[in-house]
């Protein structure tokens, strides 16, 4: 019997499951080992009986943690994909305004008609038994996650910082370019995709397990950012992480 | 010495680069840095180079590398996909050639590393005497800004010109097959060449306010200063990037990755580091150097004790890779030692140089890192938690082992995990293993059944000696799970029982029904040869105990020994040992009559991968049995 696995999304831009729907020709081979029974970006059908529940985006208002709620009672598996699942992601950018304005900024003169609170990760309302983190995932630990959960393995997701794979890559590091990243402290997994095309870690895989915030800010400093930019870099993704720390 | 014009050498590496045979790798340049490469064309050469991001160690122990692939249709067949093309490396500096030959012995201990080794003697290394240094560079002080050996030639830049060393035959060879117009050297490029590598000895800015080789007791008198290390660690970010450009490091982790079709899949290893927060977390939890600056204390422990105990060279080059690529600049080895130093002259402390130690590196054989397939031909559940299971390998060989010793059990696709014998060697055919379903591996175990294949290598450590043990009498004292280990000796003594004098077990568990191998226990309890008592730690209401209740420690006083002729053999939690062994010595137990069997994270087996290594021991094949008397001043060990 193939797994069924089924697809939900939340607050976020559904470009975790864009991911997945552009799998191409692996797509098909994933296809021999579970079967879909819903998937909006890619089919009609739905069915609340499922093994798998990926669910992409995060949660941002009360009424949507009893839709969470059900989908951990149907699943016997949930994993949560992409930075919005997995930590917040940016939609926690908001959780340092006030909630009022922010409403009134989206929704004008009909903000009273929508509710919200502060975004947080899935894991804050149900409880989560794998993570593909990333903004967006990528598609290689994507598979990776269903291989593992497939051979009722662990997933093998990183408790180092991207500071690893940037060195095995033998990438020249960003703030010797004069750039300034957040690498040191944000979880691995990523190949450190950004910084091997010349750019920086945003951290958009969310903070290790125990990181050194301090040092990494005074790093931040040191090599010439402001104390508020350092502290900017930290809100971009860790935000939902920081408050809980 | 030989001398060859910049255009004839330009002439040299194009001819190489074209004979397809060879994989030409020379440094170049990366951004503002450099890098060691694949060569396209000479022009992309850069020989005035201060310092490559990576040493050349990873043409030899890549980031990422095959160790066994696997096909679950053809049977479960495990092979081995060793393959080398020869490799021609230009432009290695003499610190990153000492490097190398750290490896070498390295990866030479005990058994030979064949992936290492394959790619290590199809390799021909050319050096170049060092043009720039890097500002973080303290080669000079650590001897290894120049060196005379380990390479096949050696370049010297001479303005027009480049003086070459020749360091062996195959060097000789390679400029008599490609080389045109190499001419015996005068006596003024000798002397130029004497004057260039002079020259070198005073480019470093980092300066030792020491001569470097007091470091090994320098660091001795430091082990346990309180607050050094926590000044010195604070800012660290456990990112890794110290361990990970050194090319004298050789961590590593081994992983499984299975296709897609989860029919195929390959083990890897790939570097790791020994600064990284997981790096000795077992799968049960515990991790043995949970905080940053015991961590980053063991960094320079490694490379300038315990490595210099065991070969007896300190394992740094002065490369300064490991400064220059910190962030919060704490990495800097000439800083910290020059602060450690400092600190203990301040006290009126003297350090005097170390007696490098007589070192003759054993080694037998390779390393096989292919699992013998295996079938589970029984399995019996014990407890909730932990399941026996009976193996017997396909070949129809017996396992051979010591009692204590221990396997790497494989379930493919998922990865491997060591486990220690709970048979004794007197049960032929077949051997046991008492497995607690903790991480992927054993999780995944579990869910196997009689008639499934597994992979086992080994039997790795030292196990007991159980000829040493002969006449004496036996008190066994098993907490938990401890008890897996301790009965291939306690049923190899029970098989041999007229060679032992006295026999005690003493064993505890957490509640009742935790209690593994029960009715093998219960029947010790009809046996006048054997005294038996156990424990449980609570006992829940609805349950029946009639035993002792209490940790391990409180049956200790219920029994009588002599301390003379009696030797302890403990096993169990961690936390077990310190207060089992109080209560021994304070019964007059000698340190050297007390056994322990430990536990770490081992990847490899055979004293590789760094993983368990205990301050200066390597638990897989140092122990995992150790004499108390022998690691009782090791800090790390209980």
């Amino acid at each position: 019997m193939k797994p069924k696995v089924a697809f939900f999304d939340f607050a976020g831009c559904e470009g975790d499951q864009l991911q997945i729907a552009n799998l191409e020709e692996e797509l098909l081979t994933l296809l021999g080992q579970v079967e879909v029974v819903s998937f909006r970006e890619v089919m009609k059908e739905h069915s609340d009986n499922y093994d798998i529940a990926f669910v992409e985006g995060s949660c941002t208002r009360l009424q949507d943690e009893d839709r969470l709620k059900q989908i951990r009672k149907n699943a016997k598996i949930v994993v949560a994909i992409g930075s919005c699942a997995t930590i917040g992601g940016i939609n926690s950018l908001k959780n340092y305004q006030d909630l009022d304005e922010v409403r009134k900024t989206v929704y004008g003169d009909k903000a009273y008609l929508f509710d919200t609170y502060a975004a947080r990760p899935i894991d804050a309302i149900i409880p989560v038994d794998a993570y593909v983190h990333g903004c967006p995932i990528d598609r290689e630990e994507f598979l990776s996650v269903i291989k593992s959960l497939l051979l009722g393995k662990k997933p093998d997701i990183p408790n180092y910082p991207v500071c690893v794979e940037c060195k095995k890559n033998e990438n020249v590091c960003a703030f010797e370019r004069g750039q300034f990243c957040v690498g040191p402290v944000t979880r691995a997994g990523c190949n450190s995709c950004c910084v091997n095309e010349g750019t920086i870690c945003w951290g958009c895989r969310g903070l290790v397990d125990n990181p050194n915030e301090n040092s990494q800010k005074e790093v931040l400093i040191k090599y010439g950012l402001t104390v508020d930019e350092a502290i900017d870099k930290f809100k971009l993704y860790f935000g939902w992480q920081e408050r809980k720390r | 010495m030989r001398i060859i014009s910049k255009e004839d050498f330009a002439d040299f590496v194009e001819a190489l680069i074209k004979d397809k045979s060879l994989n030409v790798i020379g440094v170049k340049s990366k951004g503002d840095k450099f890098a060691f490469g694949s060569l396209e064309s000479v022009t992309e050469l850069r020989l005035d180079y201060d310092v490559t991001i990576l040493p050349p160690k990873k043409y030899f122990f890549p980031q990422r590398e095959t160790l066994v692939t696997y096909d679950l249709a053809k049977g479960f067949a495990a092979k081995s996909p060793i393959e080398a093309k020869p490799m021609v490396i230009i432009g290695v500096h003499p610190y990153d050639i000492v490097a190398l030959l750290h490896m070498d012995e390295i990866f030479r201990e005990t058994k030979s590393d064949p992936y290492y080794f394959e790619k290590r003697q199809a390799s021909i290394i050319i050096g170049i005497n060092i043009q720039k240094m890097s500002k973080w560079c303290f080669a000079p002080a650590m001897g290894c800004a120049v060196i005379d050996y380990g390479y096949e030639l050696m370049l010297t830049d001479l303005g027009n010109r480049y003086a070459i060393n020749i360091g062996s035959q195959k060097g000789e060879q390679l400029l008599e097959k490609y080389a045109k117009n190499v001419k015996q050297a005068l006596a003024r490029d000798v002397q130029l060449v004497g004057q260039k590598k002079r020259e070198v000895m005073d480019m470093a800015q980092q300066k030792f306010d020491f001569s470097p080789e007091i470091i090994p007791e320098l660091l001795s008198k430091s082990y346990e200063k309180s607050g050094f290390w926590e000044k010195h660690a604070e800012k660290c970010l456990a990112c890794g990037s110290c361990v990970l450009v050194c090319p004298t490091c050789y961590c590593f982790d081994v992983k499984d990755q299975a296709d897609l079709s989860l029919e195929y899949g390959e083990r890897i290893r790939t570097w790791d580091g020994c600064l990284l927060e997981d790096f000795a977390k077992i799968a049960s939890g515990e991790n043995f150097r949970p905080t940053r600056p015991t961590r980053y204390r063991h960094r320079y422990f490694k490379k300038g004790k315990y490595l210099f105990d065991r070969f007896g060279f300190i394992s740094c080059v002065g490369c300064g890779r490991c400064s220059s690529n910190c962030l919060p600049d704490i990495a800097n080895p000439v800083k910290l030692f020059n602060a450690m130093y400092h600190e203990l002259r301040n006290r009126g402390e003297q350090v005097a140089p170390a007696a490098v130690p007589e070192v003759e590196i054993q080694t037998e054989g390779n390393i096989d890192y292919v699992p013998k397939l295996a079938t589970i031909v029984r399995k019996v559940v014990m407890t909730a938690k932990e399941t026996l299971f009976e193996i017997k390998l396909d070949d129809g060989t017996d396992l051979n082992h010591k009692p204590g010793q221990f396997v790497e059990l494989s379930v493919f696709g998922v990865g491997e995990a060591p486990i220690s014998i709970s048979s004794s060697p007197t049960k032929k055919g077949t051997f046991e293993l008492c497995v607690r379903k903790v991480g992927s591996v054993t999780t995944r175990l579990h869910a196997l059944n009689v008639g499934d294949k597994v992979g086992i290598r080994g039997p790795f450590g030292n196990g007991f000696d159980a000829e040493q043990l002969k006449g004496k009498d036996l008190l066994f004292i098993a907490g938990g799970l401890g008890i897996a280990p301790l009965r291939s000796l306690f049923n190899y003594v029970l098989d041999n029982r007229k060679d032992y004098g006295r026999v005690i077990l003493l064993y505890g568990c957490k509640e009742p029904r935790e209690m593994l191998f029960g009715e093998e226990l219960l029947a010790l309890t009809k046996r006048d040869d054997v005294e038996f008592k156990p424990t449980v730690d609570w006992c829940p209401e609805n349950e029946l105990w009639e035993g002792n209740i209490g940790v391990i420690t409180t049956l200790i006083p219920q029994v009588n020994f002599n301390p003379e002729t009696t030797y302890a053999i403990v096993c169990g939690p961690p936390i077990m040992y310190k207060f089992v062994i109080t209560d021994l010595k304070s019964r007059k137990m000698p340190d050297n009559h007390i056994i322990l069997s430990l536990e770490r994270r081992m990847k490899c087996g055979v004293g590789k991968c760094g993983h368990c290594q205990i301050n200066q021991i390597y638990v897989c094949k140092d122990g995992p049995v150790f004499n108390y008397s022998k690691i009782k001043g090791v800090p790390e060990a209980l």
